[in-house]
């Protein structure tokens, strides 16, 4: 239990975006249950420490001078207050995180950029956070705070998505190059000082819920940014007169605003934050995060295959998804908005079903089984948009369903080959090699595609994959032949851990 | 269902080529002058296979023309009686001999550039697509001499014209060009939209550029008209295919038919380019009408055309519209350029190429590999693991 608690407060300090569902397949291996259950697990979740005993003290009584529920810290009805506040705190950044591929066309025409070029407007986004993802902990627990951290990120992405339109309206491609590293720097960042705030306020209480609603809501975001930013353009273009930069510029300014309702979201959060904790007298969250990086020489085998699994599936998801509109135009023949909505479908999928996927995982065990069989699933996906005109939305359907998948099987893995101490520079690792690949990886896609067109790019994407199936079938060599632990069912962790506490 | 239609086409062209297929032919470029004036000339280019000879004949008299005749014997011949050609009765001024050798025979006419102001048009599919200004009558050019152009290397040459009356002088710094290529064997350019080539085939590139635009968006159509069987006119067909590795993001190939396989084709991919680089950026796509019949006094007449096939004929014409209002235009450069193949037999058709299918192999046989290897180590070592157990 002690262990799965862990896992829980390090996946707190991860960003969202690449960790789909991870949170949720984590918490859920106690499904909301009795109380008891719920305060054990709150006890868990604290990583044991002198310091860290005022944490976990139970909620104190509601304060004598009666407040309405509403504003009452200790009540459910000022934490559900506080939910929403948590959710559209995400909002923003997941929304102008993807504008670039709803307006794909748009980007290319207004700014006369070639595909290659478009491209790097997702790999400046990844660039800072090859480094920041180690830092991003360390930033919100010792230097600036849970408050201030969840400000400053927001302000990041808040000046980013601004640099980012002004680029447009400029026709300075580069300051739009700019704008989206300044936006990167905050973007990831702020999920995980979204997810810390989640801890914090809801150990032990509805973190299950929580976790999953800011999933939710990411995907949401996405969802509602890839079918909404194309008809905001043309609607901008009907009262600029005509389409171009300004209108690309005033376009994106407009997606902005949902960066200010986030800013907005964390002013707020911190006001009421520091209100609970003078009424509660309520600690500030803390990732709880260590990282090490001399422990990346202790790292075995098994995790460095983990690691290009990881890599070599998400950047066959993300660079394709960012390049996916004009493909379903041109080779499906799609309307914008038909293009558009399946292009979103792998989010809209992954919402729901990530909880689903991560109480089967749970349930069975047999991680690598799962994760290769998402693998084998993603591959099948690519082969159809690669070699058939078959309807698009069979693929990617399964490319949704495949992606939540490994996220609920791939990511908890991590944890049963890595000591505990090390959990945390483990994950950062993961999503900084993950974040070096997309970076490099959305290049080559642009220029793969400039110059061969998406056949091709879809071969490479189908090579990709298969790099990680290589892995993932290395990986279970591996384990069947070390008799590792990875791929034990669900009843042979109990029995061990049964073994264990004899 | 469509990709077995597909695979069924992959492995028809795999088979061996209809009547006329010839894998190489001796190709040969010749202008024929008129005696008389040597300004008029035609460009005969005639491709001598083992059993056939496929002869093209372009030429400016009128609009560009260029009749297309498949005999099957090596030893045809085209036969051109000036006196009759430059006469207002040019019926029987060409002909290829023997007779009976011809095996098909078809022509194609360029009529009519359009030029449509397609600033108040949103709607991309529009036709047509904007306020059409006059068009320019092709007939009404005059052209440069085609010997200078002539390149036996490279087996081209171009007709490049201007309008005879250019009031505006729009044309003064541009011209509409015809780049007429010829193959000896299969290949494919290297200029986007690449496409495939046999020794049956010859390529026209048709280029505009420099030309004053009339409106600030302009868009150009070409008017197109060939020969009918009958009331009936050959249609367009659209084929969606999977392959875009040469024409990065087109996926749709289109052809007119004259007949039932082996006939002759045209074959061009739906896009054009507004650069000379001709990159993704600058792809503008390239709609075609379907086939209306229409009658012949109310196109610009070909004598070349009218001398082979006499005046008893059914004319069909359709428009090929080059970009929309959003997107790479003429606007950009003052240059388009969009390429097509005439050929007879079998339409060329894109296999996937060995780049591709050699990735995809080790892509899916490298895992299923490791897994056999790796499984018969495990079964193997628990074996000799078992095996080895009793001795302790």
């Amino acid at each position: 239990m002690s262990n799965c608690g862990h896992v829980s407060t390090v996946f707190a300090g991860l960003g969202q975006r690449l960790l789909p569902g991870v949170a949720v397949a984590v918490v859920s291996r106690s499904p909301v249950g009795p109380m008891e259950e719920e305060e054990e697990e709150a006890r868990a979740l604290l990583p044991g420490g002198p310091n860290e005993a005022g944490r976990g003290a139970p909620v104190t009584p509601p304060a004598p001078g009666a407040l309405p529920a509403l504003c009452d810290p200790s009540r459910l009805a000022h934490r559900l207050l506080v939910l929403l506040l948590m959710c559209f705190l995400g909002f923003g950044s997941y929304f102008c995180y993807d504008n670039p591929a709803a307006l794909q066309t748009q980007v290319k025409r207004d700014m006369q950029v070639n595909t290659t070029k478009f491209m790097l407007l997702y790999a400046w986004y990844s660039w800072p956070n090859v480094v920041l993802c180690f830092f991003g902990g360390f930033l919100v627990d010792r230097v600036f705070g849970i408050r201030w951290g969840t400000i400053i990120f927001s302000c990041f992405v808040c000046v980013g998505q601004v640099v980012f339109a002004l680029g447009g309206i400029f026709r300075a491609f580069w300051l739009m190059e700019f704008g989206r590293f300044v936006f990167g720097i905050g973007g990831e960042s702020l999920a995980v000082a979204q997810n810390t705030y989640a801890v914090s306020w809801f150990k032990g209480k509805e973190l299950n819920l929580v976790f999953g609603l800011q999933l939710s809501m990411a995907r949401i975001g996405s969802t509602v940014n890839m079918n909404l930013m194309g008809w905001l353009y043309s609607k901008v273009e009907a009262s600029l007169g005509s389409p171009g930069h300004t209108t690309l510029g005033v376009t994106l300014m407009i997606g902005g605003i949902t960066c200010i309702l986030s800013l907005v979201c964390a002013l707020a959060l911190a006001y009421l934050d520091q209100r609970a904790e003078r009424i509660l007298h309520k600690e500030q969250g803390k990732t709880g995060e260590v990282i090490k990086l001399t422990d990346v020489k202790d790292f075995s085998f098994p995790l460095w295959l983990i690691f290009i699994i990881c890599v070599g599936y998400y950047v066959a998801v993300f660079p394709f998804i960012g390049l996916g509109k004009v493909f379903f135009t041109e080779k499906f023949g799609f309307s914008s908005q038909a293009a558009s909505a399946i292009n979103s479908i792998v989010y809209v999928i992954s919402a729901p079903m990530s909880p689903v996927f991560g109480l089967l995982v749970d349930k069975t065990g047999k991680n690598i089984i799962w994760v290769l069989c998402a693998v084998v699933t993603t591959l099948a996906s690519h082969m159809m948009l690669a070699f058939t005109l078959w309807n698009p939305w069979i693929a990617m359907c399964l490319l949704g369903l495949s992606y939540s998948l490994l996220a609920c099987a791939l990511w908890p893995m991590v944890a049963f080959v890595v000591p505990e101490h090390q959990l945390g520079t483990a994950y950062g690792f993961m999503q900084s090699i993950q974040n070096l690949g997309l970076a490099v990886i959305s290049i080559i896609a642009g220029m793969i595609l400039d110059t061969w067109g998406y056949l091709f790019l879809e071969v490479f994407f189908i090579a990709c994959v298969s790099f990680s199936l290589l892995s993932v079938v290395l990986l279970y060599l591996v384990n069947r032949a070390q008799g590792g632990n990875l791929n034990y069912s669900a009843r042979q962790r109990e029995e061990i851990k049964l073994s264990h506490a004899e | 269902m469509r990709s077995l239609v597909l695979l069924l086409s992959l492995l028809l062209t795999a088979a061996p080529f209809g009547l006329l297929g010839e894998e190489t032919r001796q190709v040969s470029l010749k202008v024929i002058s008129d005696w008389l004036d040597p300004s008029q000339n035609l460009l005969h280019i005639q491709a001598v296979g083992a059993t056939s000879t496929l002869h093209y004949v372009w030429g400016s008299l009128g609009p560009p023309a260029v009749l297309l005749v498949a005999t099957n014997t090596p030893n045809s011949t085209l036969s051109v009686n000036w006196s009759l050609l430059i006469s207002s009765e040019p019926d029987g001024g060409l002909m290829v001999l023997p007779k009976e050798s011809i095996q098909f025979s078809s022509a194609l006419v360029f009529t009519r550039l359009f030029e449509f102001d397609s600033t108040n048009t949103s709607d991309a599919a529009a036709k047509p697509p904007g306020k059409s200004y006059p068009p320019y009558s092709l007939a009404d050019f005059s052209w440069d001499n085609i010997t200078d152009s002539l390149d036996p290397a490279t087996l081209s040459a171009t007709f490049r014209g201007h309008p005879i009356h250019d009031p505006t002088g729009a044309f003064a710094n541009g011209s509409l060009a015809f780049r007429v290529q010829a193959f000896s064997r299969s290949g494919r350019p290297a200029q986007p939209p690449r496409l495939l080539h046999t020794a049956d085939t010859c390529q026209l590139e048709v280029d505009l550029v420099g030309v004053s635009p009339r409106g600030n968006r302009s868009l150009f159509g070409l008017e197109v008209a060939t020969l009918g069987h009958g009331p009936d006119c050959p249609s367009v067909q659209e084929q969606r295919s999977i392959d875009d590795e040469y024409a990065p993001a087109v996926f749709q190939l289109d052809q007119l038919l004259w007949g039932s396989l082996p006939s002759g084709f045209m074959q061009w991919r739906p896009v054009a380019f507004s650069q000379k680089q001709g990159g993704r950026e600058s792809a503008m796509p390239c709609q075609a009408s379907s086939l209306y019949p229409t009658l012949a006094y109310l196109l610009p007449q070909s004598p070349i055309v009218r001398a082979f096939f006499g005046s008893q004929n059914y004319f069909c014409a359709f428009n090929l519209t080059f970009g929309a209002s959003t997107g790479p235009g003429y606007w950009d450069q003052h240059y388009l350029s969009w390429s097509m193949l005439l050929g007879v037999g079998t339409p060329p058709v894109d296999a996937l190429s060995s780049l591709v299918l050699g990735i995809v192999a080790v892509a899916l046989g490298a895992p299923a590999l490791m897994l056999l290897a790796g499984g018969v180590f495990l079964l193997l070592g628990r074996k000799w693991y078992s095996e080895y157990q009793p001795i302790n």
